[in-house]
């Protein structure tokens, strides 16, 4: 018995949907900061934001992935911050920009690809294996830095971060954009993207399709590693100086971002375009409450409940859709 | 290759005594009565916090934010004695804080069936914001007197601190009620089986529910007993304290899917977690050593749990996904 | 009939047995009357009426899919039945959910869900309805756990099974047989009556099964009645009392087994005439293409060698647990024997995983299409060219949304699929054509080589005609199949061929012109 094809019966209806409400929530957000600091409508504020957000948005749009497969990757923040001292210290010694660059990035495959193989070669769970690696990659940090704070790095290598276009448009931007737009390429109309949604579903189902799950779990890792060095790059850039803190709230700012941009938390549905646009809400939270005075604990605060009412929703609607029309068989 | 988990128990109480006796080699210092009077002092929360994680661990959940909630309850420990409070007052009350956040948690987690990490790791950052938030220098209190600090330096015999004697006759209850209670088993069914202990006539959600609140009731004791040692408190400063409760959890053998793993373990788990980084202090090494230290045990722990040995052994056919038998 | 001096131990209030004798065919313990139950689109149960005698052992049989399943999970609470009733001592039966009917003394053997791995023999035992007394003195107030009153329980009962069972070991160390003990021994701590046990001999060695045996008679001695769920004949003439033959969700005899022979336990179990709703094709049988020799693995496939040839349709019959799906399996990379060589065009090949086997040609449709053959959330489009991602996607890794659409339509008609477009989710299709799509999948992979197992399960009657239709062209084209099925009418209808197998062996192979239900059923059991 078919039944007629109906918006919601049509994938991505309601995801569709959803990211029109999300982008009129980014706007809506804009306005309202807008009008309790004028200031904030200024082009180069607004575009100030873009800044702030280059390197959550990195790991997000990786975070997308892993997520998709019904996996996270709690590490990003303590990998980045790894990254961060990787290059500093480096630096520090060898004064050689290109090559703390290039032992910074090796430092964040490496790192990645730990992940990547404990998850897939293990049936330890992307939970337990992130959560140890997390305090593993704090610890090295810790242990390479001592007490250390890396900075003093040539202009040439701030330029990385602090490049405008056009003397408005800020480098990070461009970057964010490009990021997003081959993420969002491989994930909505790439075999990748496909594949990740799947095992998110029903790994079982690809694994008799004669897909190679493992070997995509094992590489969206190490991507997420890799995005967590250019990140890092990224954010020393802007702020010059590595240090042993840096990467205490990133993991929840990027979770969210992903979360609040639609992807399910138990995978198999997701949108890069949603972690898109969530990133830009974090960013706009964050500058408004700069330029409202509210401190960044106000702000951690905020996103954590954000984080809790979003899950707390796309829960509920799950269970809901789940209940209509079907009939439990089992009394358990 | 079973065999090696019933032994478990033993191996690490063996550990403990090498590694003390190892101690006691390298450092005079640490064979003193200043010495070991402040292991004691210094272990007694984790012993409960192990304890506290253990218990929401056997059901196969997680809680992230334990350490930011003992940040909420010694700040009402301390808050209220600078009001006056005696500790029979202050206590209770911090109890009741971690009960409540605690079964906060819990309570998100299975009525909107959203798993415990994600509900924990998001409120832990709403903790941590609402010190720096809504309390007074987030929080941070000084200064506080005699009646707040008599109990947490308090010693029997002149060595054995009061808080380590709760300490362990709190360990010694809850061991207790995990191996004579029905709701103890409970515990163990749901994380092992969440079908079958719905056969057993067992309600699995109320039994998490009860975990996490009894998990916060726990967190309030070690966050109270950690309070009082000290005359001042910084709520923040107990953020990632959780890794260092589960890490002893996991090292004491419970297994971090839920549903197998003795509270004594744990115990020993958290006296071998203490050895390891003070041993590692003595020996020159930084303390910051202990979060890649953790996040190493963590690792080859759950490894060792989880992956069957015997399935290497045997180099049988590996099925790769196992349909039903036809 | 048995008649053994007993010691009265159950402790049953409501019906002492007389001291002494233990007879079966006294009184009723359990009555089943009238019971029907339909699922959507299908049948399960019509107008079932069985009755248990006490101290019984009432072996019911049918093939797959007669309806023993779902009668049981009825009788234990876990479905509830449309229409009919069950009496249990002559009393109305009505049970709500499992824990009722533990608590009213019917307890079913499963093979091993419901055990707790990491907890000991004696917790799985008490777990949920655990032995307490009081903490102090006679103070009711606060009660703990008696080991003790527990332990000897559990000596008693497992002394009564006549074995001895280390109380303290953790059930994951056990092996199948002791587990499957653990499980009986749970069902005696709630001093249950009534016993299913449902197919409990699959998983256990011969030794094994005597040793069962034993215990069966031990719990019959005791009063214990029995349902006996099984098609293994030998075994059912071995231990039970009497025999009920259900086929396709209704009752078609019961006898008692001394006045039953094997031949006329296979007929009521075949009885049906045979439709014929099977397109046979003129598909020319050419050489052998594909070949397995000796395939071991584990403990459950002992050898088997397999020809199959080009444009033949080879059937796989064999009763639930004989070891087809494993076979095939192993056939096709999706899981190693631990020897055995498989050839294809003569040429010896090994494949390393299922990508390798399809990329020979060869392709697997699961018979649980919802767990491996199907991502169901999402579309039709999706799920069929999910196995050719990698040659859709030449450039750069994005899929070429064109020929995605050509080959999605392209099958979608090709096997009739009854959806509104591509784009629609195969969650929403029908059973019939979700089993399309699975098969629309195997068959864009254009392979030379298909292994169906079970295609037309959970599919209504047309649909089940129009894949018939479907495979007999597949051959009529040149293309081999092997065909796993426990519809013998479908298997007789199809098979050019059929390999019958019994607990991992090859028993038999028939010809076109052998083939009757009789015949099959026969080297099955």
């Amino acid at each position: 018995m078919e039944q007629p094809t109906s918006k919601r019966q049509r994938r991505g209806g309601f995801r569709i949907t959803y990211q029109l409400a999300l982008f009129v929530l980014l706007v809506f957000l804009v306005l309202l900061f807008g009008i309790l600091q004028p200031v904030f409508f200024a082009p180069d504020v607004l575009f100030n934001v873009t800044t702030i957000i280059g390197e959550i948005g990195i790991m997000a749009l990786a975070m997308t992935f892993i997520i998709t497969t019904g996996g996270i990757d709690l590490s990003v923040g303590y990998n980045l911050q790894l990254c961060a001292i990787v290059f500093g210290s480096v630096y520090a010694s060898n004064h050689n920009v290109p090559l703390a660059i290039i032992l910074s990035v090796a430092c964040g495959i490496l790192c990645g690809f730990l992940n990547g193989m404990i998850i897939s070669r293990t049936k330890i769970p992307p939970l337990v294996t992130t959560l140890a690696t997390m305090s593993l990659f704090r610890g090295i940090s810790m242990i390479i830095a001592g007490t250390n704070t890396y900075s003093g790095f040539p202009d040439s290598f701030k330029k990385i971060s602090t490049t405008y276009i056009f003397d408005v448009i800020p480098i990070q931007f461009l970057y964010f954009i490009a990021f997003f737009a081959i993420f969002n390429l491989f994930y909505s109309r790439g075999r990748l993207g496909r594949n990740l949604k799947g095992i998110g579903f029903n790994e079982n189902a690809l694994i008799f399709s004669g897909i190679n799950t493992k070997r995509n779990l094992l590489f969206i890792y190490t991507l997420s590693g890799l995005m967590c060095a250019i990140a890092a790059l990224i954010y020393l850039g802007r702020l010059s100086a590595a240090t042993t803190s840096m990467g205490n709230d990133l993991n929840l700012q990027v979770v969210t971002a992903v979360v609040l941009g639609g992807t399910s938390i138990m995978g198999g549905i997701g949108s890069v375009s949603g972690t898109f646009i969530g990133v830009l809400i974090i960013g706009v939270l964050r500058k408004g409450f700069t330029l409202i005075n509210f401190s960044g604990n106000i702000f951690n605060f905020t996103l954590g409940v954000i984080l809790i009412v979003a899950l707390v929703v796309f829960a509920w609607l799950e269970e809901r859709k789940k209940n209509s029309g079907k009939t439990s068989k089992y009394v358990a | 290759m079973k065999l090696k988990i019933t032994f478990k128990r033993e191996f690490i109480l063996g550990l403990i005594v090498l590694a003390f006796m190892l101690f006691l080699a390298l450092t005079t210092q640490f064979a003193t009565r200043n010495g070991l009077f402040s292991m004691m002092l210094d272990v007694s929360p984790t012993i409960i916090g192990a304890i506290a994680l253990s218990l929401v661990i056997f059901t196969g959940n997680i809680d992230i934010s334990a350490g930011t909630i003992l940040g909420f309850v010694s700040y009402t420990a301390g808050e209220l004695a600078i009001l006056g409070a005696p500790i029979w007052l202050f206590a209770p009350a911090a109890f009741l804080v971690g009960v409540l956040l605690s079964g906060l948690n819990g309570y998100i987690s299975v009525k909107f069936k959203v798993p415990s990490i994600v509900v924990t790791l998001a409120m832990n950052m709403v903790h941590l914001g609402f010190y720096a938030t809504f309390l007074h220098n987030s929080g941070w209190l000084e200064n506080l007197g005699d009646n707040f600090t008599w109990f947490g330096r308090g010693q029997v015999f002149g060595i054995i601190p009061f808080i380590f004697i709760v300490s362990i006759a709190v360990a010694a209850l809850f061991i207790f009620i995990m191996k004579f209670s029905k709701f103890g088993k409970s515990v163990y069914a749901v994380g092992g089986n969440r079908l079958a202990a719905i056969y057993a006539g067992i309600n699995p959600d109320i039994t998490v529910i009860k975990v996490f609140l009894i998990e916060g009731l726990l967190l309030g004791v070690a966050g109270t007993l950690k309070a009082v040692t000290r005359s001042d408190v910084l709520p923040s400063s107990f953020q990632g304290r959780e890794m260092t409760y589960i890490a002893a959890a996991i090292v004491g053998g419970v297994n971090i899917m839920g549903g197998s793993g003795k509270l004594l373990g744990a115990v020993f788990g958290a006296l071998l977690v203490y050895l390891l980084s003070t041993a590692m202090i003595y020996m020159g090494f930084q303390d910051y050593f202990q979060y890649a230290l953790q996040g190493i045990i963590i690792l080859v722990a759950v490894f060792i749990t989880i992956t069957d040995f015997s399935a290497w052994r045997k180099k049988r056919a590996a099925v790769i996904a196992e349909p039903e038998r036809n | 009939m048995l008649l053994v001096p007993v010691e009265f131990h159950l402790g049953s209030e409501r019906s002492p047995m007389e001291s002494g004798k233990v007879s079966v065919g006294s009184e009723i313990a359990l009555r089943i009357e009238g019971i029907s139950k339909s699922f959507p689109g299908v049948r399960a149960l019509s107008d079932m009426s069985i009755d248990l005698r006490r101290a019984e052992v009432h072996a019911i049989c049918g093939e797959n899919g007669a309806g023993k399943s779902t009668l049981m999970k009825i009788i234990t609470g876990v479905y509830k039945p449309d229409r009919g009733q069950m009496k249990l001592d002559d009393e109305p039966l009505d049970i709500k959910n499992p824990n009722e009917a533990y608590a009213r003394g019917i307890a079913i053997i499963f093979q091993e869900t419901s055990l707790f791995p990491d907890l000991t023999v004696l917790e799985n035992l008490f777990m949920g309805h655990e032995l307490k007394k009081p903490l102090v003195g006679k103070l009711k107030l606060i009660s703990i756990l008696d080991y003790a009153a527990m332990e000897e329980k559990a000596e008693e009962i497992f002394g009564r099974l006549g074995m001895s069972v280390d109380l303290d070991a953790r059930v994951s160390n056990l092996g199948v047989a002791t587990k499957q003990m653990v499980e009986i021994a749970k069902a005696l701590t709630f001093d249950s009556r009534i016993l299913i046990l449902d197919e409990p001999t699959a998983a256990l060695t011969n030794k094994e099964v005597d040793t069962l045996f034993e215990t069966i008679r031990k719990l019959k001695a005791h009063g214990v009645s029995m349902l006996y769920i099984s098609h293994r004949l030998d075994e059912i003439f071995q231990i039970a009392d009497r025999v009920t033959v259900i086929r396709d969700g209704e009752h078609i005899h019961t006898e008692e087994v001394a006045k039953v022979t094997k031949d006329e336990l296979v007929s009521w179990m075949v009885g049906r005439t045979l439709h014929n709703l099977y397109p046979k094709g003129k598909a020319e049988i050419g050489e052998v293409i594909f070949e397995a020799r000796g395939i071991v693995q584990g403990p459950l496939l002992k050898g088997i060698d397999l020809q199959l040839r080009r444009g033949e349709i080879l059937g796989l019959s064999g009763l639930a647990g004989a070891g087809r799906t494993e076979l095939s399996l192993a056939l096709c990379g999706l899981s190693r024997p631990d020897s055995g060589q498989v050839y294809i065009d003569g040429k010896k090949l090994h494949f390393a995983n299922y990508r390798q086997a399809m990329d020979h040609g060869i392709v697997y449709i699961s018979e649980d299409r919802q767990k491996y053959g199907l991502i169901v959330p999402m579309s039709v489009s999706e799920n069929i060219t999910l196995p050719l991602l990698r040659s859709l996607s030449r450039r750069m890794g994005i899929i070429d949304s064109h020929s995605e659409r050509r080959i999605n339509d392209e099958y979608m008609e090709r096997l009739a699929i009854k959806a509104p477009g591509g784009d629609f989710i195969v969650n929403n299709l029908s059973g019939g054509n979700q089993q399309k799509v699975s098969v629309a999948k195997a068959l864009a992979t254009t392979p030379r080589i298909l292994i169906l197992d079970e295609p037309t399960r959970g599919v209504d009657v047309g649909a089940k005609s129009e894949i018939h239709r479907i495979i007999s062209t597949l051959a009529d084209e040149g293309k081999s199949i092997i065909m796993i099925s426990s519809d013998l009418p479908e298997i007789i209808g199809m098979s050019d061929r059929v390999i019958v197998m019994k607990n991992g062996l090859k028993m038999g192979e028939l010809s076109r012109a052998e083939l009757s239900q009789e015949r099959i059923l026969q080297l099955a059991l």
